[in-house]
């Protein structure tokens, strides 16, 4: 898996650690994804998400500084040999809180700002500007002001000012933490489509066992700066003993499947989602 | 009722480019500074009205600064009417003359009584001159306009990054009040003067730590789009000088020259 021609994203024996800090934030990371694929990390507070997701399009060490070791490389770049105006062309990071990520007076200049940064001609900002907010559905909020929005639109709005410096990767540090349910499902569905209709690599940090089940193609587990674990979701939340010692949940379902297995029922296959359960529930009532 | 706040609006001068506004504001502001000829300083203030009226703005607003200023305007008349060296005495002194020091004191002299009545007025007029230009120009109309004009726009954003925080900020202030009041703290509603002061920290600390670190991630999320990376930024909402822009600027620039050489040629004048 670690073949390193077809990687988009490429790790190599990375460490980091913080300015001022004593112990490492992340710790001997090897990881090689490739274009195309949906990867989720999930982890405790603090297991080092929000590191792994800086250091993909060089906030780290460019603005924080700290000491880093091994290879970075996004899209054939070694992140530490190119500025993250570069970076920035090829990796786009959205944050947890969408408030700080919003800093213009319109919907407008939000999606430009970081084209108009990187001196793109007008006419192309115009394209841009209408394809960013198409793909985010956010058209008819043009010329109003990102304060006026939702928590889940300002979230959409921070994608699509993202994405509007057209990156092949996409980067999401926890961004539906601060969302409800309809917000969530909302953000959630604009990456899904970032990544099925246009190919774009996601790597998204999140706690929601459910949509993750759904979505994604691969886990990485963090636990103290530590890759725990690395597989399918499949194969990630059969393994009850990483779930426990890292606290992530498992989705419902599988919390069901692994119930019923206790008493004996066993399933055909591991159940991860609402539709792959209804499949072996209803088998279950035919033949029992 | 801040000087800063910004009223949406398509009219004439909302439309005028910004630095149009910007300079036209200098100077204007120079030649009331400059002058004290009733005439021309009583054409600038019409001239502001008018637009005032015809940008839709609040009138009540001005009406707030002139309460405001009303103490400031009476002792700056007294102040003038009293102290001006003028010969026309039209009230004698209270103390006579020939007491040293405090002689001659109370004497109001008709030069000071009207040089202090232009002097407020310049006051007056500049008061409701500088709010048409920003109550009419968003904060990034104005950003772009001094960009343009040479200012770093790494510079003009920070600018208008930190007035977009203002209203964040004042949320967050409500937060934290009511956070406090849910338990029970009430030295803001019902506490001593002294008792209020030993209370701000607690107010202003988690504030200024939450800004803080909201400016943090700001920094990454600007970071990241690539802020202050190329010297030749580009701009989605460009502003070019129009021929009505250009004729604005021509007519003010004509009256300001007009309105100091009518000033101190004396024509026109009260007194010189």
């Amino acid at each position: 898996m670690n073949s390193f021609e077809d990687a988009h994203i490429y790790f190599e024996s990375v460490s980091y650690k913080y300015p001022n800090a004593s112990i490492n934030a992340i710790n001997n990371i090897n990881v090689s994804i490739k274009k195309g694929q949906f990867v989720v990390l999930m982890g405790a507070n603090g297991a080092g998400k929000t590191t792994f997701c800086q250091l993909l399009n060089g906030i780290i060490p460019h603005s924080v500084g700290g000491m880093l070791m091994g290879t970075v490389k996004v899209a054939g770049l070694d992140t530490k040999h190119h500025k993250i105006a570069e970076l920035s062309q090829k990796v786009g990071l959205v944050l947890q809180d969408p408030e700080s990520q919003l800093f213009t007076g319109s919907v407008k200049s939000e999606v430009a700002f970081g084209s108009e940064n990187l001196g793109i001609p007008v006419n192309e900002l115009r394209d841009r500007l209408e394809w960013a907010l198409k793909v985010v559905r956010l058209e008819q909020f043009i010329d109003r002001s990102p304060s006026a929005l939702s928590g889940g639109q300002k979230q959409r709005l921070a994608i699509a000012s993202v994405i509007a410096m057209r990156p092949e990767i996409l980067v999401l540090d926890e961004p539906t933490s601060q969302l409800d349910p309809i917000g969530s499902y909302e953000v959630f569905t604009v990456v899904k489509e970032l990544n099925q209709k246009y190919g774009m690599t996601i790597v998204m940090a999140t706690h929601h066992s459910e949509e993750i089940a759904e979505f994604s193609d691969r886990i990485l587990v963090f636990d103290e700066g530590v890759l725990v674990g690395d597989g399918s979701p499949k194969e990630i939340f059969t393994q009850k003993e990483l779930l426990l010692k890292t606290w992530i949940r498992e989705p419902q379902v599988s919390a069901l499947a692994n119930y019923l297995k206790q008493r004996g029922i066993d399933m055909p296959e591991f159940p991860i989602t609402v539709e792959e359960m209804e499949k072996y529930i209803l088998e279950l009532f035919q033949y029992g | 009722m801040s000087m800063v706040q910004y009223y949406p609006g398509k009219t004439f001068i909302h439309c005028l480019d910004p630095r149009v506004k910007v300079v036209s504001l200098f100077i204007l502001t120079i030649v009331i500074f400059l002058i004290t000829n009733f005439i021309v300083i009583s054409l600038i203030f019409l001239g502001t009205l008018i637009f005032w009226l015809k940008a839709r703005l609040p009138i009540s607003i001005l009406y707030f600064y002139m309460k405001i200023l009303a103490v400031l305007l009476v002792i700056l008349i007294a102040m003038q009417a009293l102290f001006y060296p003028g010969s026309t005495i039209i009230f004698s002194p209270i103390i006579p003359e020939v007491i040293p020091l405090l002689g001659g004191l109370g004497k109001i002299s008709k030069e000071g009584l009207i040089f202090g009545l232009i002097i407020s007025f310049r006051l007056v007029t500049l008061i409701c001159l500088m709010p048409l230009i920003t109550f009419t120009t968003s904060i990034e109309k104005m950003a772009l306009g001094l960009i343009k004009m040479g200012l770093p726009y790494t510079v003009a954003y920070t600018a208008t990054t930190a007035l977009n925080m203002i209203p964040i900020l004042q949320t967050e202030l409500g937060i934290i009040i009511d956070a406090q009041r849910l338990r029970a703290f009430q030295t803001f509603e019902k506490g001593t003067f002294s008792q209020k002061v030993k209370a701000y920290p607690t107010l202003v600390i988690p504030l200024i730590m939450g800004s803080m670190r909201r400016a943090q991630s700001m920094g990454v999320a600007m970071d990241s789009k690539a802020f202050g990376a190329s010297k030749t930024r580009t701009f989605l909402e460009d502003i070019t000088m129009q021929k009505k822009d250009w004729a604005f600027m021509i007519l003010v620039v004509l009256f300001c020259i007009t309105g100091v050489y009518v000033n101190f040629s004396g024509f026109l004048g009260i007194f010189n």
